[in-house]
This record gives C-alpha cells, structure tokens and sequence, in this order.
C-alpha cells in the first residue's frame, strides 16, 4: 500500500508542478461556465436577456371609444409579467423606430397605426382594415420571434372579441333587436378588451417533473447546469495529463525501471490509477466548491455529490487508462483523448446540460456514462437525493469497471 | 561459486519471423567478480540486460540469479538485483534526495532505514551538498551518478551496469569506474555491458564478448588476447587507391588479416618490424603512398576482429 502511495504522490506533485495543465483543469471549466452562463443570461434557466423593442404608437384611438386600443397593445409589451423578457422603449413615430432597429438598437420595432382602436372598435363591416407592423433585425431572430408572439397574442385577444360581438351583433338583429344590442355588444366587447380580457379565466400550468415520486423542488441555475457539464469534461482531460505519464515514464526509462524493482506491476498499476484517481477527484471537488462561491451554485446534497463525484472520477480514470492502453506516444494520447472526449461530451451533453435534451438526443445521452453522469447532477441540483440517482451511479460505474478492465488486459498484453 | 548463472538464454522478438536479439547465450559470474559484456552497439548486451533484470521474458533458455530463475521467480531475482540503464532513468522534476527516497520505497525500504540508505548513498556518489536540488539541474555526470546511486539504495547482491559511461565528460567516467572498482572489492558481484574496450579491460575480471546475440568468446582478458597470438594490429592510412591496396596487402608474406575500417586499412601481422618494409613496398609498387601507420599490441579489439573480422567500434 506504502508502494502505492509513493507512486500516486509522486504523481501528483508532478501535476501540481505542471502550471498549464492545472490552468487546463480548473481554469478553463470555470472560464467556460462563466461565458457560457453569461452568454445564456446567468440566470435561473436557460433564458435569453430581454429583447429590446421600440414602439411607435400613433393610434389616434376611435370615436366613441373609452380607450385607445394600441395604448393597450403597448401596456401588453409593457406588462410586468414580460419585464423579464422585453424592454421597451417608446418612439415619436414609425421611422424613429424603425431606426432604432437599423441601428442596431433594437430587436425589433412595432408600429402601431393610426386607425388601430377604429379597426378594433368599429362596428362591423364599416370598420377599416389595418394592421400592427412589427420591424424585425434578421440578426436577432429570437427577439423578433418573441416581439412577434406578444403582439400577435394580443392581437388574438382584439380578434376574439370582435368575432363575439359580430355574432352578437348579428344575433340580435336577426332577433329584431336592432342597432341597440349591436351597440351593446360593440361596447361589451370593448370592455373586455380594456379589461384585459379572459386571461384568468383559463390558463396552463407548467408542470415538469424530474425526480422519481415527485416534482423538482429547485429550478437548476444555468451556470451550475454548465460547470457540471464543463466539469465532468474536463475530468478526462484532466484523468487523461496523469495517466498520460504512463506512456511519458515508458519513453523516460522509468516505467521500465520500475517494473525491475520488487514492486509488483499490479501495484505500479494501482498507484497509477490512484494518482489519477485522486488527481481527478481533487479538480472535482475545488471546481464544486468555485462553483459554489464564485457562482452560488448550489450543488444539491452532500451524499448525492460525493457519490456523484467519486463515480465521476472512477469514470474519467478509467476511460483515461483506456485510451492510454490503446495508444503508443504522448502525442497520440492527446490527439486521440481529445478527440474521444469531445465525441463523448457532445454525444452525452456536456455542453447542452442533460435538462436541455429531448427525444432521441436523450436515448443517445444515455449511450455515454457522462450522460448518465448529467442527468445525475441535474437530478440533484434540483433537489434529489441518492435515491434519485442510483441509476445514474451503477451505469457509469460498470462503464468505468469495464474501461479499467480492458486498460489492464492491454497494458498486460504491453508489458509482458 | 556462481551468482549468476545464463544458460542458453535466447530472446526473439515477434518470432516466428522477428529479429533473433540473442541466440543462446551461456555465461556465469561468480560472487564478488566484475564480468564485462563487451560487444559493439546491437549486439545484444541490453537485451540480455533485460532478461537477466526479468524486463523482458526469454524465448528460450533460462538464468539464474542467487539461485533464483528469471523465468519463474522474477520477484526474488528483483530483491537480489540493482539495474543502471543505460539511459538516465531518474525523474528529473525531483531532487536528488526525492528521487532516492521514491526509488528506495520501490525496492521495499522505509523509515528510518529507508533515510539512512539514503544518506550513504548520496555520501557514495558525493552529492551531499546537491541533494535538495532537482536532477534536471545536474550536469551529465552527476544525472549518471544518482543513476547509478539509486541502484544502489536496497545494497543489491548483483548490480547491473547498462553501459553507464557513455556520452559523459572523461573526468566523471573515471569518477564511475573508479567506483565500480570500490563496490567490487566491497564484495558486490557487477554485470557490465560496454563496447569500449578500455574499460572492459580495465574493469573486467572477466570479459564475455558478444556479437550478433551469440557469444564467441568468455575469459580473463589476457585468456582473451591469447586468441589472436602474438600478432600485432596495424593501422594503414594511404593516399589513394585503398580497397586495391587491402587486397594486394592480404597477399604479403606475414599479414594474417586484412580489411578496411572506415579511412584505415586494418592488419594482423605476426612481426610488425618485419612486415612493415614489405607494406610499403607493396603500396609504392601500386603507385599508392602510405601516409599514416599505427602499430598496436594485441589487445580486445584485435581480438572482436580476428573473431568477426570487423572492428569493435562498427
């Protein structure tokens, strides 16, 4: 065991000397996760920072009408509920915005046209024809696909209460109710309208259960979703730097050296993989404990995360032995390690996070240990526990069973 | 009595087709002996090496090291042997305190023990006042020095030298040689593999020399220069016309051997004084001019080549 230890600290020192590699440990997950995390807003989910629309509303409201029907579009845009997702900004007329949106300082512009409220609140077939013109910057699809999606639920909204008070209309004077009932559906239907509508009336409700017997209890942070993604990615580079000095300490003599000492190749082989073990481990858990300082991150319960980590660790150790097993220079354990690793995080979403996948991406996810590994973390970011992710421990573990396995085989069949 | 015991050793790699590196090789060493295995470059030396240290597993043959087989009871043979490399085999990122505590902890040494071995050897290879720093600081010699040292670490019955003196500064070779010469009269048994002959001389007890993996010659150096007689080796630089002249001088009276190395025509003659009117004879009547002449007394190199017919240092 003493043999053992000897081996791994030594290797282990050796890292902690190697100021590139540990940069490439710890650094760059971090790095990744913060510009990753500020790109998609740094938030509590993936979402996008508010779109910026301009709004240029000459709607001259309608006779006879309380209210002015694109002051409501605008106090639509302008709603609370969608602070988050628009910021407005009015316009004096239609060209400022639409400049606002060739400058480059909007998303997206709408204009509201001067005979708006009359087109909404005019009776029946006299009522004139118009339309909301939403200005979109073709490079900012989303703000102007969200722009376009507001307004036209408001429009929605217009549309259905005029259809009820034409039918009404209609209905009444079928009924020989005459102008008066069609006047009274026009102002009902007004009146709804101002209100705000039937919004209330019927809603969804979003529900998104992720955990076995019950629902999430937390939403996952996006910046916690990445670094777990950027961390477990970085493990196999980092698994892949120690156990990398196997083949370094094979060109150097000192393996060879080694092996003519009595220290049994079985224990030169564990201290190896304990080197990497623990070498991985470590980054894991200062990227775990940045995480959560640099980015508040909370990673869930300390049981789920350790065994989480601990498996993550046995995984990129294994895998990292694995590819050094199959290849014969320094140079191609890094051209081929980093050409398996980058297939495995795309394949298992390490750059997507597991919450993010659907359909057969997620089957596919499943395929790779580091798909299980993330939907792991996910489980328990929001709220799971062990219980949780017991299958998201046994199948990446036989994954790294069997990499360790087929690593030794080789190296046996190498080094004979 | 011997310690180490090689009988028939062979090692081919990728057989049935791939290189035959050594082809049944059998020598012995006895306890407290310095035996030389000299042979130039792909000879077959460090592949021996590597057998006897259990590296590498013989197709054929066996040996025995302190009674143990290499082939059965590699770990027994491990705890009797020390192994220099040839190449620095060190981990240069450490000190050289680091690298002997780290390498005494493979051979089994801890504690108290463990530091203490330590201290001697750095006392052995003089590198008290170094010890803290990192070998890749180190000049050549002194890398060769904790080279060696660590094989030193676990007082091994039998130290394997690997060719530990090439490509080094003539002031730190003798530094190693004369502390080769000190284990040896401690009583430690020493293999030794070069291709220079001085220093198998030097050293040897006994020297085996060994060419194309078989072995073709074992003895005591002057048992050795025997071999070859009393002729003396002859060394013939000429002005043109080199390959014609071996061939005329093949055919004097009292050249026992004649071939080309490299600028050289190299000869064995029975009486160099004698010979040697009749050579230049030759060369004038082939309209050449010798412009160089070495004469050297019997000695190993005359003795690769009267056995193979080329030069050692080939």
């Amino acid at each position: 065991m003493s043999r053992i230890r000897a081996i791994a600290w030594k290797d282990l020192a050796s890292t902690m000397r190697n100021v590139p590699a540990l940069a490439m440990m710890l650094l760059a997950p971090l790095a990744l996760a913060a510009l990753l995390g500020f790109a998609f807003g740094g938030g509590q989910s993936f979402s996008i920072s508010a779109t910026k629309v301009a709004v240029a509303n000459a709607d001259t409201g309608a006779a006879g009408a309380a209210e002015n029907a694109g002051a409501v579009v605008v106090g639509v845009l302008k709603s609370p509920d969608l602070k988050d997702i628009v910021t407005l900004s009015d316009k004096p007329s239609a060209a400022a915005a639409r400049k606002s949106v060739d400058d480059g300082k909007a998303a997206a512009a709408v204009v509201i046209p001067a005979d708006f409220s009359s087109a909404i609140f005019g009776a029946g077939a006299t009522a004139p024809k118009t339309a909301i013109e939403v200005y979109e910057n073709p490079t900012q699809e989303i703000g102007g696909a969200i722009t376009e999606s507001i307004v036209g639920q408001a429009l929605l909204g217009f549309n259905g209460a005029r259809a009820a008070a034409v039918a009404a209309s209609g209905l009444a004077t079928a009924n020989g109710e005459g102008d008066r009932a069609g006047k009274l559906a026009q102002q009902t239907a007004a009146k709804y309208i101002q209100g705000g509508g039937a919004a209330a009336a019927v809603s969804v409700t979003q529900r998104a259960p992720r955990l076995l017997g019950g629902e999430s209890t937390k939403d996952v942070g996006v910046t916690g979703t990445i670094l777990a993604g950027m961390m477990v990615f970085f493990m196999f580079f980092g698994a892949n730097n120690v156990a990398r000095t196997i083949l370094d300490e094979d060109r150097a003599g000192t393996l060879p050296r080694l092996f003519t000492t009595p220290t049994p190749r079985h224990t030169i082989l564990g201290g190896k993989y304990s080197s990497v073990f623990v070498t991985v481990t470590v980054q894991a858990v200062i990227l775990l404990v940045a995480g959560r300082f640099i980015f508040g991150i909370d990673w869930g319960r300390l049981d789920a995360v350790a065994a989480l980590t601990l498996v993550a660790a046995a995984v990129a150790t294994g895998l990292a032995l694995l590819v050094i097993s199959l290849v014969r220079t320094p140079a191609q354990a890094g051209a081929i390690g980093a050409g398996v690793y980058l297939v495995l995080a795309l394949l298992g979403g390490n750059f997507t996070g597991a919450a993010a996948a659907g359909g057969t991406y997620a089957n596919v996810q499943k395929l790779t240990p580091n798909g299980w590994l993330l939907q792991g973390w996910d489980a328990v970011m929001r709220g799971g526990g062990l219980p949780d992710i017991v299958l998201n421990l046994l199948v990446p573990l036989l994954f790294a069973v069997a990499f360790f396995a087929v690593a030794v085989l080789r190296f046996r069949k190498r080094y004979a | 009595m011997s310690i180490v015991e090689v009988q028939e050793l062979r090692k081919q790699y990728d057989p049935p087709k791939g290189v035959l590196a050594v082809d049944g090789v059998s020598f012995d060493i006895a306890q407290g002996e310095i035996f030389s295995l000299l042979g130039p470059n792909g000879a077959g030396k460090s592949t021996t090496i590597s057998m006897l240290s259990c590296l590498l597993h013989p197709s054929g043959g066996d040996a025995f090291v302190d009674g143990h087989s290499v082939v059965t009871d590699s770990q027994a043979v491990k705890e009797a042997i020390g192994v220099v490399p040839q190449d620095i085999a060190l981990y240069p990122d450490m000190s050289a305190r680091e690298n002997l505590v780290f390498w005494g902890k493979m051979y089994g040494l801890a504690g108290a023990e463990l530091q203490a071995r330590v201290d001697e050897v750095l006392e052995l290879i003089t590198l008290v006042d170094r010890q803290k720093d990192r070998v890749e600081k180190f000049s050549g010699g002194m890398k060769r020095r904790v080279n060696i040292g660590v094989a030193l670490l676990h007082k091994p019955r039998v130290l394997y030298l690997d060719e530990p003196t090439v490509g080094i500064d003539p002031q730190s070779r003798r530094a190693i040689l004369d502390g080769i010469l000190a284990l040896r009269d401690q009583g430690m048994t020493i293999l030794y593999t070069t291709h220079y002959m001085a220093e198998a001389q030097e050293l040897s007890d006994r020297i085996g020399i060994v060419d194309h993996g078989k072995m073709i010659a074992v003895g005591t150096n002057d048992e050795l220069v025997k071999i070859v007689g009393e002729e003396a080796h002859v060394e013939l630089k000429v002005d043109h016309y080199l390959e014609g002249m071996v061939e005329r001088w093949a055919g004097v009276h009292g050249v026992s051997k004649a071939m080309i190395d490299e600028d050289f025509a190299v000869l064995l003659v029975q009486d160099a004084n004698e010979v040697l009117p009749r050579l230049f004879e030759a060369a004038a009547a082939a309209g050449s001019r010798i412009t160089e002449v070495n004469v050297t007394e019997p000695n190993l190199e005359m003795v690769f080549l009267h056995l193979t017919g080329r030069a050692l240092r080939e």
